[in-house]
């Protein structure tokens, strides 16, 4: 039974990253967090992932959750842990962990699963390991529909970001062949 | 770079800010989130102790 799960005691959303990545989970990075990495000045309080459901990646995720005492985000004061049927659909699960919180989808808007967003993932070195996270330019495509108020703040920002990156590339382009002339 | 060329007039968005963030490495970028996560976590606690002190029955 968890005991500490109601509370992260040392939230760290690295932390949660890196503990799935050494359990070998399969999963792209979304939502806040993504935008982050890539260079959105925004802050984000939850680690937002869509993993392959095939029954070997729910094994190892089932696995990380239960390591890190993951139990349903609630009003309540009640502790459930999650099941692997809960891993296993296309809803979003809402975990709290001992490191963090988590949120577990199974497919984002318009229903896009895992195998449908990875060929719009790009992939980092994080601490030894391949982080695949969605790029910010599918981000903001999905985001562009959503009336979550957080979202609609936070677009302009995703978009900023994507300019001076695309301004950035463009400069360093425009040196090389300079310098190649 | 003053503050007109600074923040977007049409959408405010800090220019300024996106910039520095876009000099980081992915990993620091992670870790100025982890710093200002800890950072509201503790801002909240203090404020829900302050309150919680304020409803104490002297």
């Amino acid at each position: 039974m968890p005991t500490g799960g109601k509370k992260p005691t040392s939230a760290s959303l690295g932390e949660v990253l890196e503990g799935l990545l050494e359990a070998g989970v399969d999963f792209i990075l979304v939502g806040g967090l993504a935008a982050v990495i890539q260079g959105a000045p925004v802050t984000t309080m939850d680690v937002d992932i869509v993993h392959s459901q095939s029954p070997e990646n729910i094994s190892k995720l089932l696995a990380f959750v239960k390591s890190v005492e993951a139990v349903h985000r609630r009003l309540d004061d009640k502790l459930i842990e999650p099941k692997e049927r809960d891993l296993s659909g296309r809803g979003h699960v809402l975990l709290t962990t001992r490191i963090g919180p988590l949120d577990i989808l199974g497919a984002i808007e318009g229903g896009r699963s895992y195998e449908a967003l990875l060929e719009h993932t790009i992939e980092i070195d994080f601490k030894g390991h391949r982080l695949r996270v969605l790029d910010l330019k599918t981000l903001i495509e999905l985001k562009k529909t959503s009336t979550d108020p957080k979202d609609k703040q936070r677009l302009p920002v995703f978009k900023e970001t994507v300019r001076q990156l695309e301004e950035k590339y463009a400069r360093r382009e425009n040196k090389e062949d300079r310098d190649n002339e | 770079m003053s503050e007109e060329t600074r923040i977007d007039r049409r959408s405010g968005v800090d220019r300024g800010l996106v910039a520095m963030f876009l000099k980081m490495s992915p990993e620091e970028r992670l870790r100025a989130n982890d710093n200002a996560f800890h950072t509201i976590q503790e801002l909240r606690d203090a404020y829900r102790r302050q309150k919680a002190n304020e409803r104490k029955p002297r």
